[in-house]
């Protein structure tokens, strides 16, 4: 796995870890626009990662249903998924970025 | 001295390596398999996975002898007779006859793009106001499974024209596509199909790349009928927890362009049977 990509999910696993951390401490509980706003930005790095071809297979799958959660007032449950998909959007955007370049691997002897 | 020669030898493969063209890539290709399943006869490839799974082999070989991809060669075989609504037919657009698989995929000059099978056949239906076929499952799989039938025992031999340099490229791109990790699993065809040819991936053994095109339409036991190869990657794509991109879309269409000159100088064997 390239350098940059194991960065990227630290950064996005801590960033998650600390977001979730600091909604349990603050004992704050999620509303309808932070609900509205988390799947805004994972819908956003869903697209972002669609446009290089490198959407993951679930993350809109995790959308709708944050989606639904949404609709359902559930704010807190929509937010969980919608950052989840979030990070899925970057990890793939990442993740083809990262492969801009053709490296035939090392096995495959010419 | 020795080290400037080592150095310079060294610069030379690298060289190779990056403007590998489809001959180079295919040798290379072969020559790993080689390596890898010794005992295996270049023209076995053609058989798939059967090639180098000798229990899955024999149930296969008792599924052939009545196979289930037969009354969808029918079918095929009345869709090809059977006029438009505008009295004209397949075989208006394809005067030579339905052995035509080995034609495909090929470069079209005009269009600038890849075209496959899948694609002419659907573009001779519009063009002669009918409706296209949808590209995975379905009534297109009649069609193949005709066509192919027909074409048994052709052989590959896909050509990346020179004087088209958007030929090359995507040729190149189909193979970059082949190279690239995609998903959550972060696999890409090669992790698969090449650096893990031959392991087993639950109760499937892994095929190789080379063979990979030669049989379809593809009477899947797991599908209950006959399905396409871009409803083939769709599948390899979703497996990776990769969300999978259109049937006959660009990237999809240079993958088989890419696929299928691995597969030069095998038969032609579709439709064929497999778990
Ligand atoms: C996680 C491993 C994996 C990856 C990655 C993968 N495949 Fe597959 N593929 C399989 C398995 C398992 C099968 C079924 C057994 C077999 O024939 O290899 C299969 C079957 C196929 C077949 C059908 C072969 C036949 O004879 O019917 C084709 C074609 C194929 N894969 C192409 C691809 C392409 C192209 C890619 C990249 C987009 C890809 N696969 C990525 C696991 C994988």
């Amino acid at each position: 796995m390239k350098i940059k990509t194991v960065l990227a999910m630290l950064v996005l696993a801590f960033g998650l870890l600390a977001g979730s951390a600091a909604v349990l401490a603050g004992g704050m509980k999620a509303d309808a626009a932070m609900a509205a706003d988390a799947i805004a930005k994972a819908e956003a790095a869903r697209k972002q990662a669609a446009s290089v071809n490198g959407e993951w297979r679930d993350t809109g799958k995790f959308i709708k249903q944050a989606q639904d959660a949404a609709k359902a007032g559930e704010y807190d449950k929509a937010v969980k998924l919608a950052k989840k998909a979030e990070a899925e959007g970057r990890l793939g955007y990442e993740q083809q970025v990262s492969q801009s370049e053709l490296k035939i691997p090392s096995y495959l002897k010419y | 001295m020795k080290k400037i020669l080592i150095t310079l030898a060294l610069l030379a493969i690298t060289a190779v390596t990056a403007q590998a063209g489809p001959e180079e890539d295919r040798m290379a290709f072969i020559k790993y398999y080689k390596a890898k399943f010794p005992s295996v006869p270049m023209e076995e490839y053609a058989n798939g996975v059967y090639a180098i799974d000798p229990i899955g082999r024999e149930n296969w070989e008792a599924i052939e002898e009545f196979p289930p991809y037969e009354p969808f060669i029918d079918a095929g075989q009345a869709m090809w007779e059977k006029p438009f609504a505008n009295g004209k037919g397949y075989k208006d657009c394809f005067p030579d006859g339905p052995a035509m698989a080995d034609k495909y995929p090929s470069w079209d000059k005009q269009q600038g793009m890849v075209v496959t099978l899948p694609l002419a056949l659907n573009q001779c239906l519009e063009a002669n106001g009918e409706k296209p076929l949808k590209y995975k499952k379905g009534p297109i799989n009649n069609i193949l499974a005709y066509v192919a039938f027909q074409s048994r025992g052709k052989v590959i031999n896909v050509e990346v024209p020179k004087d088209d340099p958007r030929a090359m490229a995507a040729y190149e791109d189909g193979k970059k596509f082949y190279f690239t990790r995609r998903g959550q699993l972060n696999f890409s065809c090669a992790s698969c199909h090449l650096q893990n040819a031959g392991l087993r991936v639950r109760t499937e053994i892994l095929s190789p790349t080379v063979g990979h095109v030669t049989g379809w339409p593809v009477y899947r036991s797991k599908w209950g009928t006959v399905g396409t190869l871009h409803r083939r990657f769709s599948g390899c794509n979703n497996n990776i927890r990769a969300k999978a991109l259109k049937a006959q879309g660009e990237e999809y269409r240079n993958l088989e362009y890419f696929l299928t000159a691995m597969s030069n100088g095998l038969e032609l064997n579709g439709p064929s049977a497999r778990k």
